[in-house]
């Protein structure tokens, strides 16, 4: 398997290290959040009209899920506007390095120097995801919530703690950035090892230390890389490069891992899955009950999710996995196989993202002209398109191409599987269970989003 | 202390402080300026229309923006022959009213968005000149002494459907006196029955002759215009809660609240008339009809249309109301 | 190390697709009954339709019926295009002919509340054997990426694979 570096031609270099188009996407991301805010708290409450509700859930969600991610890794994260006010502060600095911030650069607390606090935000916007994604003013408060924490925790700890370790989209995001097919690694492992300061990561004149707390050198997974392109710039041989390369690359390396991102793994599935059955799925009750924040059949939903992503479908897997340490005769703890093959699953997961997403995005799109056109409800017809009727876009693209992408996933996480079983000493006598809970969580996908 | 050049850190934090109040002072400007007076629809439940007290002045032309807020709700002013305007959520609709005598005006919500959505009403107080006033009639079941709410006889009803074509064949047997519009809004078709029947002029005819011959008089006070309209009417306004076929069950019919002024205590829930049922209509005079119309129930949830029908309007939907007994002509 | 490995590869990846195919296009096996006229009354409220699925055979004549119960509410049916909007108290009636078999998505296509946007029901044109296929496909996907496993061994190689320039 090779890698394309992309970086090797000056003009993408230069692009990638200069500060300025960075900047500007930055600062365009930037006015969208603060306009999604205001229009969230100010504008129309009903969604469909609301720019905040759209721009957000649809358009970027779209972009994310099924371009951003999938193929360009963490690309978003270099450009996300909510650590910025909080970075800025901290950095007393918008551009280049220039002394002290207001930052007071402590490090993580190490208990927490883990996923689990991203896992537990992730479940917690999800328990309120149906008012998020449909109230504009919880949309607007759930936004400005993360940026001012994001300030508050850029003031006191160390560099992007509040993106590492508290995000609920990072986590999503870094665990899928694993399949895309371009990376940020080094070109030759050994000139790192000959360099005494490693500037990529305490930084220098020309650019901050791995806001990451990544050290380049040995980075060899996407999962903590925010593609920032900050040692790109303080490297002075030129030795960190961005690479095209094969798609999963980074689920190859099966050892290394902790249970908090093997867990994290099978949450977000098990959420994929939930997602798809209350949001796109037939019964109304559990979506009504989601709805209805505070009362009693809200409390019974959150019980039920919580449940099921961080019970039911991690302890199916974790059933199989025993199953097959059982038949194979495997020496490994439930615990060493389970992070050792946790990465097999990502695939479908993000199938599972990436076919619910589909299937909501395209069927709302055409608010999106309307919204622009009339950003703050006031009646603008900026576009013209204020008065464009709504139509669900490429109907004849279902049933078909969910299930196309759901069956190319679970053939991806089969082989992953089968591989990583190999690797383990189980051979197929290990992979077999994994593959039928695979194809188990698959059926439940297809029912929701197709039957 | 010498001037130090502008860095490309200096333009950044500039643009970023534009880009972080310039925003939010844009957009709370826009919404101050121009001050188009904005009316909010919601459901009745949630604040209705508001505001719901709009004023303007006599030959002044009063601009109004309107957005629904939660369902499609539509806006229309009592009384008047401008079209009702749909407003869907979210949309802003712009229209611009001009009032030509002073007083009060009734708007409404044209398009169905609940049990109570014909409580969403506002008012627009118009000042000015007033020019010579009509003086103002008294409807016409009060100047006929009618009591709308006292229980009514049980009328006689037919066997079958009374055809209006059929009474035409016999229309010449009708004596004058029953053709006058006092002679037919004044009496129940009921009592016009019973007096037909009495009369010398029919004698030869049997019971379901003479009921045709009330269908016929009901036939010669309207035109299928007339009927179509109040159909139209009725499909908007009335079906909700009376049923497409009038009788009672419309999907609205089980959210009419149930305690009345009669009987603030009561919980059985109130249900719309049953306008298909003979006993209820054929007792009642089109003028009753017109009446209950007008005035409303009292507290039985059936609301009150004078402010918003025209008197044309209202003598149309009673002339529909009939065709759930008669067969129109055809 | 033999060549028939890719060969053998090539051939058991174009079996596979080849029962991919079959499973995707193969007509149904199941007896389809004489299509007919039918009435489906479908009673909507936010946010919800009543009854949610609701199943014709092929070639049905089918004349739907939307009841509006509280609001205004909307019916687009994917696929087939068929668009209906009711007011509460006035019935909104359409006739189609359902000539396409699978399984469709209802949506409601008038803003009726906060859950607009995920009021949905599902048209069954019978024979619909979408979910079969499917889960046809899903089996076949499995055979694939078990069969298409690299060799332990291969693995290890890939953490310091050269990086290419041109």
């Amino acid at each position: 398997m090779t890698r394309y570096e992309l970086t090797q031609f000056a003009g993408v270099r230069r692009l990638l290290t200069s500060r300025w188009p960075q900047l500007g996407i930055q600062l365009l991301l930037l006015s969208g959040l603060i306009l999604v805010i205001l229009a969230g708290l100010l504008g129309s409450p009903v969604g469909n009209r609301n720019f905040a509700i759209v721009m957000v859930w649809i358009a970027w969600w779209g972009v994310l899920m099924l371009v951003a991610v999938p193929f360009l890794g963490r690309l978003w994260c270099s450009v996300c506007p909510l650590p910025l006010p909080g970075e800025w502060l901290q950095r007393g600095a918008i551009l280049g390095p220039r002394g002290r911030g207001l930052g007071r650069q402590l490090r993580w607390p190490r208990i927490f120097r883990n996923l689990w606090g991203q896992n537990g935000a992730f479940v917690l916007v999800a328990l309120f995801s149906l008012p998020v994604l449909t109230q504009p003013q919880w949309t607007a408060i759930l936004l400005a919530g993360l940026v001012l924490l994001g300030i508050a925790v850029s003031l006191v700890y160390e560099r992007r703690s509040f993106c590492r370790y508290l995000c609920p989209v990072g986590g999503f995001i870094g665990l899928y950035a694993q399949a895309a097919p371009v990376e940020v690694r080094v070109r030759d492992a050994d000139l790192c090892a000959s360099h005494k300061i490693k500037t990529c990561y305490t930084g220098s004149t020309a650019g901050y230390g791995c806001p990451w707390m990544v050290y380049p050198g040995s980075l060899t997974t996407n999962t903590y890389c925010g593609t920032c392109m900050e040692c790109l710039r303080t490297c002075p041989h030129d030795n960190v490069v961005v690479n095209l390369r094969p798609a999963g690359a980074d689920l190859n390396i099966g050892r290394g891992r902790g249970l908090d991102e093997a867990f994290k793994v099978l949450l977000l599935l098990g959420s994929g899955l939930a997602y798809a059955a209350v949001l796109l799925g037939p019964w109304n009750a559990p979506r009504a009950a989601a709805a209805a924040v505070g009362t009693t059949p809200w409390l019974v939903y959150a019980a039920g999710f919580l449940l099921f992503v961080v019970v039911l479908v991690p302890g199916l897997v974790a059933l199989a996995v025993r199953l097959g340490l059982r038949l194979s005769r495997a020496r490994l703890s439930l615990a060493q196989a389970l992070r050792a093959i946790s990465p097999a699953f990502v695939p479908l997961g993000l199938a599972a993202w990436m076919a619910f997403s589909l299937s909501f995005v395209l069927a709302n799109l055409s608010y999106v002209p309307p919204v622009l056109s009339d950003p703050l409800n006031l009646g603008w017809n900026l576009l013209g398109t204020a008065a464009m009727a709504w139509s669900p876009y490429g109907a004849g693209l279902f049933p078909w191409l969910p299930v196309a992408v759901l069956v190319a996933g679970l053939a991806w996480t089969s082989r992953r599987a089968r591989e990583i079983a190999g690797e383990l000493g189980g051979g197929v006598r290990l992979a077999f269970p994994l593959w039928v809970v695979s194809f188990v969580i698959t059926i439940g996908l297809l029912w929701a989003l197709v039957g | 202390m010498g001037s130090r050049r502008l860095t490309g850190e200096d333009a950044a934090r500039v643009t970023v402080g534009l880009l972080v109040l310039g925003l939010p002072l844009i957009v709370f400007g826009t919404r101050l300026f121009p001050p188009t007076l904005t009316l909010h629809a919601r459901v009745s439940e949630d604040g209705g229309w508001m505001p719901d007290v709009v004023r303007a002045r006599v030959g002044e032309a009063l601009e109004l923006r309107l957005i629904a807020d939660d369902v499609v709700h539509g806006f229309a002013v009592g009384q008047s022959a401008s079209p009702a305007l749909d407003l869907p959520p979210g949309q802003t609709v712009r229209t611009t009213l001009t009032f030509e005598e002073p007083g009060t005006y009734t708007f409404y919500c044209t398009r169905w968005c609940g049990p109570n959505h014909w409580r969403m009403r506002g008012v627009i107080e118009v000042s000015g000149a007033a020019g010579p006033t009509a003086a103002s009639e008294p409807p016409l079941y009060a100047a006929l002494g009618i009591d709308l709410d006292a229980p009514r006889p049980t009328p006689e009803v037919p066997h079958g459907r009374p055809s209006a074509s059929r009474g035409a064949e016999l229309a010449g047997f009708v004596p004058e006196t029953f053709l006058t519009d006092s002679a037919y809004l004044s009496r129940s078709p009921s009592e016009v029955f019973l007096a037909l029947r009495e009369d010398a002029a029919t004698r030869a005819f049997d019971d379901s002759q003479v009921w045709d011959l009330v269908a016929w008089i009901w036939s010669t006070h309207t035109t299928k215009e007339t009927i179509a309209a109040g159909a139209a009417l009725f499909a908007q306004n009335c079906a909700a809660c009376h049923g497409e076929t009038g009788t009672g069950d419309g999907v609205m019919a089980g959210t009419i609240p149930a305690a009345t002024m009669d009987d603030p205590s009561s919980t059985e829930p109130l249900r719309p008339a049953d306008l298909a049922d003979p006993a209820r209509l054929l007792s009642a005079s089109p003028a009753l009809l017109h009446g209950k119309i007008t005035r409303g129930g009292m507290g039985t949830g059936m609301p009150y249309w004078g402010p918003i029908f025209t008197e044309a309007q209202i003598w149309a939907l009673t002339d529909y109301l009939w065709t759930f007994h008669f067969e129109e002509p055809s | 190390m033999s060549s028939s490995r890719p060969v053998r590869r090539i051939l058991v990846l174009g079996f596979l697709a080849l029962l991919g195919t079959a499973v995707l296009v193969l007509p149904s096996p199941r007896p389809t009954a004489p299509s007919r006229a039918r009435t489906i009354r479908m009673e909507a409220r936010s946010f919800e339709y009543l009854p949610a699925v609701v199943s014709v055979g092929r070639g049905d004549l089918v004349t739907l019926e939307l009841v509006a119960l509280d609001v205004v509410h909307g019916a687009h049916i994917d696929g087939y295009g068929v668009e209906l909007t009711a007011d509460p108290g006035q019935t909104a009636r359409t006739t189609f002919v359902a000539d396409r078999p699978g399984i469709f998505r209802i949506r409601c296509s008038v803003p009726c509340g906060p859950l607009h946007p995920f009021m949905s029901g599902t048209l069954r044109v019978d024979p619909s054997d979408t979910m079969l296929r499917a889960a046809g496909l899903a089996l076949l996907a499995v055979a694939a990426g078990a069969f298409l496993a690299a060799r332990p061994g291969g693995g290890m190689a890939q953490r310091s694979a050269p990086i290419v320039r041109s």
